[in-house]
């Protein structure tokens, strides 16, 4: 079955239940509780967003969040920000290490929290517009958009290690 | 309540949350009835960091959070109709479905706490549906150890139970390990040592002998003096530079042993390293360990047992020597010291990450080539050549970025180094010059010249040790990440736990929960049994779980919950060396190694005589097409078994599951990548082997399942159906859809292979 890939301007979304939604295309077609997704959650993080039907069956793919009304896009937006959570470091507060296991005490937007790199060379890693992804030993993500926008100290920290 | 608390202390719990929790929650709980566990989580619903928390009695849940009314909710289990896990990206909810409809999410978490928020989901589903409590807390129990191995000391995760705490290891591990290394060749290093003193005594007799020269010899035109003394100074030069050879050659050997140690025992370390580590990492990044690091590090460690020493006495030596010719001059030339010292540990800290970094694209560059050289007839046939080349030049353009970085600090900070050091000569020349006009009595021109001499001699010395921080970074960084190998935890028992008398194959799963990461849970409450002798066919779509049963079986992953049992033993209890002996398995891409057939055959059993290489060959259908090549069974195959066909290589990894002789026989989609006339072959081998031994088979094409008297039906990491054939056909579920698929869609084939042949 070929893909069916939507511009993104054509459908009308309620959220259901944070993650979920109801989608109402222009030309009359309806889903229920899908559950849209980003086909590339760490590169292309407003660009083709697949919407999954309870079975788990792709119904379509917005291609640009860009490219919806600005009230759609912050309804899907949320519902992306609600499913990916991915906590952004705004201060590296402490960071120790012994052994190349790394417990790192952050400021995030989403609060203060402690956790652990269990191997800094695999789970961190700095892409060329500068955003830090960091896996943590649990398998949690969190992200600093730019290195370069982080206080002197935290930068101080960070960088060596990328 | 009557003051007595409902909360028992010795609660099963994942970590102690505020008190208000715990008294907001003991309220709920009236009479007899108590918790069983509890978790707690680390998110408020609004997904900010915050605590919340969930206790689970025999009959009820209750929630405890600042989201809800009252701060808790309460429900039996009467009034749910679902309750599961809803995994997202690093989050998680646990979340309810009551009887009436609507929707209840308990608590969200990070992914710290799902695989314990799975058991409790998991408790109360089967608590529901009727199994009794003390079944179910057995499996909560086991997701809590798996989850509550922590370091006593630093509340560190353990990879396993009561394994070593890396964390609580002293800082003078790292050189307790490397000098573990050089303990055997302590003797020879010693040695050494003692003709670097020679030779450093050597070497400071020339500047010596020039102030004789300078103030008496020819001053007086002393020609028969002249030649004793260069006559003298040859001799020196000659013992100097011929002892300094033999301690270079005994040098070079001890170094090179001390580097095979090394290497030997990291290649040993990964063989004995659990899959997880090499599902994190590269291939690169290990062989760039073995290879490149222990150079380094050997370069390091010879650098600190012997130049460290040698220039050591050197600058000890000297200083004697130069206190006893003039101390106010000796004073003059240690002026530029502390500058020095201090630039270099400001040096050290500088270079320091820079290696790092280098390290790290160092990696990336071996994580390329291994990749892509292995893979060079995928980067052929897709004409990828220049995309290759083009990837590979810019992370070498990264590399050479960070080495520009590097050379430029190693290039700066010791021409600065050497500035100062040659700013010291200059103030001896400038105040000595002085002294020599006008006291000559109290510095003769000879002993200036031998001072000038010594000072520079001196600074050699400076200079080593005010680089040696430059080196140590670098061997610091690959210490680290060879300690990485060397301390990682292997898998445990090896070496360890028991031995069955003889495998008869009764293979049981009870209560498997198991997930690579904690993002997504491959298997989910896994129960059954296999009786030995039993033939099973695993079946399930793609990704459902049916590689990860086998991985679990073979051990290639501990920790899971729940247990795996074979002969009613506990798999680990047995030692895994015997144990995977007790097990031949034939994986879907067969892995041959560069070298001959026959010992590719002989690989599981090393000592067999040539006629059961034979046999086994024979039985797996092999030794037909073997005894055509030109070298039959010396034929030396290339990397990866290039130069066979799919189905000959698979054929000869049965080959070899034969000559094992297993209890227990695993064929991981041993069939699903060849022909119709090589799958018969090898089918008709694989009836050959399981004859009398307990048999999985993991099969797409269901037709490759005709012996199997038990079918296990896998769908997204649960066991859906089990039974016979028969059964499951009555039962008319998953399996039967699939039989009745592939007959459909065999059937097409035939007609058209029908067609075309017309």
């Amino acid at each position: 079955m070929p893909r069916n890939f939507i511009d993104g301007n054509e459908i009308r979304l309620t959220v259901k239940d944070k993650i979920f939604c109801d989608v109402e295309f222009y030309s009359g077609q309806k889903f229920e509780n899908l559950e849209p997704r980003r086909l590339f959650p760490v590169s292309g993080l407003s660009e083709y967003i697949t919407f999954l039907d309870e079975n788990g069956d792709e119904q379509f793919i917005v291609r640009k969040l860009d490219n919806m009304e600005p009230e759609q896009k912050a309804l899907l937006q949320g519902c992306l920000d609600e499913y990916y959570r991915i906590p952004r470091i705004t201060k590296l507060i402490t960071r120790t290490e012994k052994h190349k296991i790394w417990m790192w005490t952050v400021d995030t937007d989403r609060g203060v929290y402690t956790f652990e790199i269990i191997n800094h060379i695999q789970s961190m890693k700095m892409f060329h517009d500068k955003r830090i992804l960091i896996k943590d030993g649990n398998d949690n993500f969190y992200e600093i958009p730019n290195i370069y926008e982080l206080d002197k100290r935290s930068q101080k920290l960070i960088l060596p290690d990328m | 309540m009557g003051g007595e608390t409902m909360i028992p202390k010795d609660l099963l719990i994942n970590k102690q949350p505020a008190p208000q929790i715990h008294s907001v929650a003991e309220v709920q709980f009236k009479g007899d009835e108590k918790p069983l566990f509890a978790v707690v989580g680390d998110l408020e619903l609004d997904s900010k960091y915050g605590e919340g928390a969930v206790y689970v009695s025999e009959n009820k849940i209750v929630s405890v959070g600042n989201m809800f009314d009252g701060g808790f909710i309460s429900l039996d289990f009467a009034s749910i109709d679902e309750i599961k896990v809803k995994r997202m990206y690093g989050n998680a909810f646990l979340r309810a479905k009551t009887v009436g409809g609507s929707t209840i999410d308990l608590m969200r978490f990070t992914f710290a706490a799902a695989d314990i928020c799975d058991a409790a989901a998991d408790f109360i589903t089967k608590v529901k549906a009727g199994e009794t409590v003390e079944s179910r807390f057995a499996a909560v129990e086991s997701a809590f150890r798996n989850m509550r191995s922590f370091c006593p000391k630093c509340g560190r995760k353990l990879p396993y139970p009561n394994a070593e705490c890396l964390n609580c290891q002293g800082k003078s591990k790292i050189f307790s390990t490397l000098a573990r290394y050089i303990k055997p060749h302590v003797g020879t290093l010693l040695i050494c040592i003692v003709l670097s003193v020679i030779t450093t005594v050597a070497a400071l007799v020339p500047p010596y002998v020039t102030s004789l020269m300078v103030d008496n010899v020819i001053p007086n035109k002393d020609k028969r003096m002249l030649i004793y003394v260069i006559l003298f100074l040859l001799g020196i030069y000659l013992a100097q530079y011929a002892i300094g050879a033999v301690r270079a050659y005994i040098l070079r050997v001890t170094g090179d042993k001390i580097i095979a140690d090394l290497k030997k025992e990291i290649y040993a370390k990964a063989q004995y390293l659990p899959m997880k580590f090499y599902d994190k990492t590269s291939t690169g990044s290990v062989i760039n360990r073995v290879n490149s690091d222990t150079t380094i590090l050997q370069q390091f460690m010879l650098r600190i047992t012997q130049e460290a020493v040698v220039q050591f006495f050197t600058m000890f030596g000297i200083i004697v020597i130069m206190l006893t010719m003039n101390w106010k001059l000796t004073l003059l030339s240690l002026i530029p010291v502390p500058i020095v010292v201090f630039c270099s540990r400001y040096f050290g800290k500088k270079i320091g990450p820079l290696y790092h970094r280098i390290w790290r694209r160092s990696v990336s560059i071996s994580s390329i080539l291994s990749d892509t050289i292995p893979a060079v007839r995928v980067v052929k046939s897709f004409s990828s050549e220049e995309k290759a080349i083009g990837k590979f030049s810019r992370h070498v353009d990264d590399w050479l970025y960070e080495d520009k970085k590097v050379a430029k600090v190693s290039a700066i900070f010791p021409a600065i180094i050497t500035f100062l050091i040659t700013c010291g000569s200059v103030i001896i020349w400038f105040v000595g010059g002085n002294m020599v006009i006008e006291t000559p009595e109290k510095l003769s021109l000879g002993v200036l010249v031998s001072f000038i001499s010594y000072t520079s001699m001196f600074y050699n010395p400076v200079n080593f040790f005010a680089n040696l921080s430059d080196s140590y970074q670098n061997a610091l960084a690959s210490t680290e990440k060879v300690l990485d190998i060397i301390n990682a935890e292997p898998e445990h028992n090896f070496g360890k736990g028991s031995e069955l008398e003889n495998v008869s194959g009764k293979i049981e799963f009870r209560n498997v929960n198991f997930s690579f990461d904690r993002s997504k849970k491959v298997l989910n409450d896994v129960n059954f049994v296999i009786e030995p002798g039993d033939v099973v066919g695993i079946v399930g779509t793609t990704g459902s779980g049916k590689s990860t049963l086998i991985n679990l079986l073979m051990r290639f992953y501990d920790d899971y919950d729940g247990e795996i049992l074979i002969d009613d033993k506990n798999i680990k209890d047995i030692d895994m060396s015997y144990y995977r002996s007790q097990i031949g398995y034939v994986q879907q891409e067969p892995m041959m190694f560069h070298d001959t057939i026959f010992n590719n055959i002989a690989y599981s059993c090393p000592n067999a005589h040539p006629e059961q290489v034979l046999n086994a060959a024979d039985i797996a259908n092999a030794h037909g097409f073997i005894s055509r090549l030109p070298n039959s069974y010396d034929t030396v195959l290339g990397e990866r078994g290039i130069g066979l066909s799919g189905g000959e290589k698979q054929r000869l990894s049965i080959a070899r599951a034969v000559l094992k002789n297993p209890g227990i026989l695993i064929f991981d989609e041993a069939t699903s990548a060849v022909d119709s006339e090589t799958e018969k072959l090898i089918q008709d081998a694989i009836n050959n082997l399981i004859r009398g031994r307990t048999t999985l088979m993991i099969a797409h094409r269901l037709s490759t399942l005709r012996k199997a008297n038990k079918i296990i039906v896998v769908d997204k990491g649960n066991i859906i159906e089990f039974g016979s054939p028969e059964e499951l056909m009555a039962l008319k579920g998953k399996y039967y859809k699939l039989i009745q698929i592939q007959s459909m869609s065999e059937q097409v084939a035939a007609e058209k292979a029908a067609e075309n042949f017309e």
